[in-house]
């Protein structure tokens, strides 16, 4: 395996060169040696897996989750503690359904709104009801399971991508049903419900963030470990039965439609009691918290993970909302300059090899800016005249470095298309050629970060998470901790 | 393949590092907040040279078209004010709250809030996003100035008192003048009203039906999505020929245009009436329609350079309101750091005593808080002499002030 | 308990809709669902083609569309903007189509080599991530380069003779007019381009060599491998295809409702994937048929029952197809396993 070294730059398959492409019965057959010759990710992934046993994983989780508010700021708290962790049930949620039974449920994010609105009318002053959680929760996870259970009825009848688009309908007519129809105001329309009361552990409200936190992740503990039991039990083994294969299933007389039905009451279960929290901690639900965005949030949480995988699901959530979250606008911009340019030199350094191409490159670069920006202020000064947007201490640096002219929005465009079509060459190109384009591709991604990133920090976090989504998927098809699964076809 | 093992973990140990060392620097300065929210409020906050603000707003996503220039108007305020001040100068921190999925919006605000340095928020942008943020702006202690919530009991309802301030006028005032202008200047006697399916719009919507029924209008009452709807013909098709003006508090103007030909192409001569949201030039120019806005002169030297700065050949006249949060929570923080240091709590309180002349105001009045709520004013509401003019859009497309 | 408390809601609503049959509603209602459902069909026809050979949801679908739309309004800024364009209205709105046409084309190739390829062997759901990764990409890419303004074909002035005082152009002229309702230029054109499109298509799969190659790898991806097909090219061709008509239904949007923005796509995307699984996905007439259903859906919808029920009854009305149906109006019951 003479490409392994390169794996974050090679867009295909590490064995592309041995994948058969008439026939895939040798593949199948020599699946395992591949397996083990595999580095990176998945050998973590895998060493995780056959070496440590689930209690001390969960153990380990628990241990570092439980100091996070220690040493976090409470903002920091919020949205990566409380988020991660919301991001965790509704994914361990969802993994029972497309998971476990391999059901493409589209409307999964309905379920978590009936659940949050169904616990904020009782417990807000809408109604006048103030119910303790204790019997409030219980409730609401039992009526949404119940509606995930009808919800699953015409699983019996469609398959794959029908049942998907029939979900789908369902979570958008959810939406409009909250914030367009509210027959008698029951929803509060567009305006949502709001002062919703917290929490309360019998009678003790939990109203800091560091208390709802600690109470939510002792919730995901008990699902995680409840889960772990369900999916070694009979019927989790008969739902992965079900997902690689509906047929065989049945024929060894599986009652299909049950199990299907059981697994979607099963996910509504972890979506409604999901609800309960998030409604809890935000005090206030409109629709525009149940809409798509967060369903794909969601689904990107179990694939990334790998499906089908506790643990997957867990480090999914932590690096989807880690990383979207480290991106966010409101983070120091000079820190993110400086991240951002660190994780280019280590995709970098992990990709070109021996380290003298590296040298050749980063010193190719610093030598193609210098010129670059001599021959643009030389032709007129204003191309070279534009401000540094929070430099910090690098911005006499940058500015001597980095062609910014004033005015500067074609050019940014133009740096921008250029850096794309770029970047997608040096993946293709092997060799000399490969290393003499990535000189310019380096200067061009610090051209681009300085004329257009900085400047629109918030659409650049969704650029790079969209990025970001993309490689990690065609490194990993399988998701991080996911076991690779041929399909034979 | 062994070998491969190693740069990885070693890559993932730096880029670990790296987001420490990252954190690290942001940490450092928000740990006061984080040992002490409820003493946030009482802080001491060193000034320094560099003052910060915070921006919540929606940059991306469905909203994106009117948060963005919340953005940029609340950071070219930021802009002027480094470009005439050589001693202090000012650092925006932008969030984005992707209305309208208010969670985002709650982030947005606690991240502001626990960053020590802010000491002051413009935003956030729509009155649901008020509603949820405002147990983290209370507890952290932070005012938060909005230019475009305009849910009349934000303010009226007593529970953001000190905290909560807006530099637009609300439903209650916005409301009675169309329906005054609907009714006793124009004479309409048979009016449709279309909400856009939002908080700010039912808001607006739900006002003016009531107060132009109870003089005695026929109102039809329409409801479409405006964000999600590109087809208005449907809609169009629902209003009757005899209706004399339909009343649409949008805020996308470039979808009431279509609305607007539409009813045109369908031979529909019925009068459009558009809110705050619709007053943009450049987009809505139905001949003969109406426009409620803040009574500014679209030759001011400031919008003019805005044009031809940030906002690339457009006024973006929406965000006009967040750059004037923006001079109030900014000069606030100014007064407050007179002797280095300041508390978020005297900002607020210098926020609350806010006086901006009308020759200093971008929106056509002078800005003070209201101090004794009256009527439909509450504590965080600007006094009179705030409140919109009405607009009459020519056949060449200019807004020409009618009243 | 739900259905106690819609109830009187909808009786309401029921009650406004004007009780004596409107010729003229009706028709101008049918009017714009047929235009309307030309472009859910368009946008259908990438999805469902795709979803034939690759079984893949290609989520960026909706994402192509709107670059698409974005590359025609280029075409007309070059050319001189919407208010003074340096060329004739015709040749102008055919360049505007081969503009964008190339564009998403060559954009939907990229996609698939770049995001697709590598997961081809991967579990089903995987490249759903993908997919999504490069809508993300592509809409904020938009938003970057043009900012989150509407821009505006400006094509209800387009040609005008005096577009400053908005006199209506060449493309709201009516062509002729049933009932009081004006079918306006821009109408027909929509629906013009879309059948030659749509027979293009059709001949294409049916006659040439390629045509026939996709068929069979839709067939059979691995007997066409065997066959000495070269299974790579085609799904690149198949990609190359379906943008392209994405494109063309950008721009169409664009005439029609002048809009154009970074967030169209995903709305649009939805709508397309629906059209594509009620028509029968993986059929080509199907993806016509369902867009015209959702189309004609949408509208009547809007025009009877007002805005606050009509996505709901939409939504009813499709979920009761595909009861009906459940492999679309035109799809046939795929064999999962043999």
């Amino acid at each position: 395996m003479q490409t392994g070294g390169d794996i974050p730059e090679v867009p295909g398959r590490p064995d592309e060169r041995d994948r058969p492409r008439v026939g895939v019965d040798e593949w199948v057959a020599s699946h395992d040696e591949r397996l083990a010759d595999r580095a990176g990710f998945g050998k973590l992934g895998r060493w995780i897996d056959a070496r440590v046993p689930p209690w001390a994983r969960l153990l380990i989780f628990a241990a570092f989750a439980a100091t996070l508010p220690l040493w976090m700021s409470r903002g920091d708290l919020f949205v990566y503690g409380i988020f991660t962790l919301i991001y965790i049930l509704l994914g361990l949620g969802l993994n029972v359904v497309v998971g476990y039974a391999g059901l493409l449920d589209l409307g999964y994010v309905a379920l978590f709104g009936f659940g949050a609105y169904f616990y904020a009318l009782l417990d807000s002053p809408k109604y006048g009801l103030h119910w303790p959680s204790a019997v409030s929760i219980p409730i609401v996870v039992a009526s949404t399971a119940l509606l995930g259970l009808i919800l699953g009825v015409p699983s019996r009848r469609l398959l794959g991508d029908y049942l998907a688009i029939v979900t789908l309908f369902f979570g958008q007519a959810f939406v409009v049903f909250v914030n367009a129809a509210n027959p008698r105001n029951l929803t509060g329309g567009p305006n949502g419900l709001a002062d919703i009361d917290p929490n309360d552990l019998f009678g003790y409200e939990l109203v800091t963030r560091k208390q709802q936190y600690w109470f939510i992740l002792g919730v995901v503990l008990l699902v995680l470990i409840g889960l772990y039991f369900l999916s070694e039990s009979r019927t989790g083994r008969a739902w992965r039965a079900l997902r690689e294969d509906p047929l065989a299933a049945e024929a060894m007389s599986m009652p299909v439609n049950r199990l299907k039905l059981l697994a979607f009451a099963f996910g509504a279960a972890i979506a409604g009691l999901t609800g309960c929290l998030f409604a809890a901690v935000l005090t206030a639900v409109t629709s525009g918290n149940f809409a798509l965005p967060i369903l794909i949030t969601i689904y990107a949480v179990v694939i990334l993970g790998g499906i089908g995988s506790l643990t997957g699901v867990v480090i999914g959530a932590i690096v989807i909302n880690v990383s979207f979250q480290f991106l966010a606008p409101e983070n120091s911009q000079t820190n993110a300059r400086i991240l951002f340019y660190g994780a280019v030199i280590l995709l970098l350094a992990l990709g070109v090899k021996p380290l003298w191409r590296l040298a050749l490159v980063l010193a190719g670069a610093v030598v193609f800016g210098l010129v670059a920006h001599a021959i643009a202020s030389g032709i007129s000064e204003s191309w070279t005249n534009g401000v540094v947007v929070e430099g910090g201490r690098l911005a006499h640096v940058i500015s001597e470095w980095v062609i910014i002219p004033t005015g500067h929005q074609r050019f940014a465009n133009a740096a921008y298309l250029a850096l794309i079509v770029l970047v997608l060459a040096v993946t293709r190109i092997r060799g000399w050629l490969q290393t003499a384009l990535l000189i310019p591709t380096v200067y061009l991604t610090a051209v681009v970060w300085e004329t257009s990133f900085v400047e629109e920090p918030a659409v650049a976090r969704w650029i790079l998470f969209g990025a970001l989504l993309v490689f990690l998927m065609t490194v990993r098809p399988q998701g991080l901790l996911g076991t690779p699964r041929v399909e034979i076809v | 393949m062994r070998k491969a093992l190693l740069p990885l973990l070693s890559a993932l140990v730096a880029l670990t590092a790296l987001v420490v060392a990252a954190t690290g620097t942001a940490g450092s300065s928000t740990t006061t907040a984080a040992q002490a929210p409820t003493s946030a409020d009482t802080a001491l906050v060193r000034c320094g040279r560099t003052r910060t603000i915070g921006v919540a707003a929606p940059i991306t996503g469905a909203a994106a078209s009117i948060g963005s220039q919340q953005g940029r108007w609340a950071r070219y305020w930021v802009t002027r004010y480094n470009r005439a001040h050589k001693k202090t100068k000012f650092r925006a921190v932008v969030g984005d709250t992707q209305l309208p999925d208010t969670a985002q919006a709650i982030q947005v605000a606690e991240r502001l809030a626990s960053n020590s340095s802010i000491l002051g928020v413009v935003g956030p942008a729509g009155s649901q996003e008020v509603q949820v943020t405002t147990a983290t702006f209370k507890s952290a202690g932070v005012a938060f100035v909005s230019g475009s919530a305009t849910r009349t009991s934000l303010t009226t309802d007593g529970t953001r008192r000190g905290y909560f301030f807006r530099t637009v006028p609300n439903d209650d005032q916005q409301g009675p003048r169309v329906a005054n202008y609907i009714r006793g200047t124009l004479r309409h006697s048979r009016v449709a009203i279309v909400d856009a399916q939002n908080s700010y719009s039912t808001g607006l919507s739900d006002t003016v039906q009531r107060l132009l029924r109870a003089r005695g209008v026929n109102v039809q009452r329409e409801s479409v999505n405006e964000a999600d709807t590109t087809d208005f013909s449907s809609l169009a098709a629902r209003i009757p020929a005899n209706t004399q003006s339909v009343y649409i508090p949008w805020q996308l103007a470039p979808k009431a245009q279509l609305f607007g030909q539409a009813l045109r192409t369908q031979g529909k001569r019925a009068i459009l009436f558009g809110s705050d949201g619709l007053f943009d030039p450049d987009s809505f120019k139905i001949p003969g329609s109406f426009v409620s806005f803040f009574p500014i002169d679209l030759r001011n030297g400031i919008i003019n350079a805005y044009r031809k700065g940030p906002g690339r050949g457009k006024s973006e006249l929406f965000g006009l309101p967040s750059y004037q949060a923006a001079a109030v929570v900014g000069e606030a923080i100014d007064r407050a750091c007179k002797n280095g240091t300041a508390t978020r709590a005297e900002v607020r309180g210098q926020v609350n005593k806010t006086n901006i002349p009308r020759r200093r105001s971008l929106l056509g009045f002078g800005i003070r808080f209201v101090q004794r709520p009256a009527g439909v004013l509450g504590r965080g509401d600007m006094g009179t002499p705030a409140n919109f003019g009405i607009y009459r859009i020519s056949a060449n497309g200019t807004y020409v002030r009618v009243s | 308990m739900r259905c106690a408390l819609i109830a009187p809601e909808v009786l309401r609503e029921f009650r406004a809709v004007p009780l004596s049959f409107n010729a003229e509603l009706f028709i101008q209602l049918l009017v714009n669902g047929i235009t309307l459902g030309s472009l859910y069909g368009l946008i259908a026809i990438g999805y469902s083609m795709v979803y034939g050979i690759l079984k893949l949801l290609n989520f960026a679908h909706g994402d192509v569309y709107m670059i698409g739309a974005f590359a025609g309004y280029a075409v007309l800024s070059l050319l001189g903007g919407p208010l003074s364009p340096n060329i004739a209205l015709a040749p102008l709105i055919l360049l505007m189509f081969l503009g964008a046409m190339l564009v998403s084309g060559l954009l939907g190739v990229v996609i698939e080599r770049f995001a697709y390829r590598p997961l081809r062997e991967a579990p089903r759901i995987a490249p759903l991530i993908s997919a999504l990764g490069v809508s993300f990409f592509l809409q904020n890419s938009a938003l970057l380069l043009f900012g989150a303004q509407f821009r505006s074909y400006n094509s209800f002035v387009l040609g005008s003779s005096n577009p400053q005082f908005f006199e209506p152009g060449p493309l709201i002229d009516p062509v002729f007019t049933v009932h009081n309702v004006n079918i306006q230029t821009v109408q027909v054109l929509v629906f013009v381009v879309t059948i030659v499109l749509m027979a293009g298509l059709t001949l294409f799969v049916a006659k040439t060599r390629v045509g026939k190659a996709m068929r069979a790898t839709s067939f059979d991806r691995e007997a066409a491998a065997m066959m000495g097909i070269d299974v790579d090219r085609v799904i690149a061709s198949t990609f190359f295809i379906g943008s392209l008509l994405a494109g063309a239904a950008g721009v169409m949007f664009g005439l029609l409702f002048s809009q154009v923005f970074h967030f169209m796509g995903f709305l649009a995307g939805l709508k397309g994937f629906t059209a594509a699984v009620v028509g029968g996905i993986g059929s080509i007439p199907g993806a016509m048929l369902g867009g015209l259903l959702v189309g004609l859906a949408e509208s009547f919808a809007a025009g009877y029952l007002g805005g606050r029920w009509s996505d709901l009854t939409v939504f009813a009305i499709l979920i009761v197809v595909l009861l009906l149906r459940p492999s679309g109006l035109l799809g046939t019951r795929a064999i999962q396993k043999v």
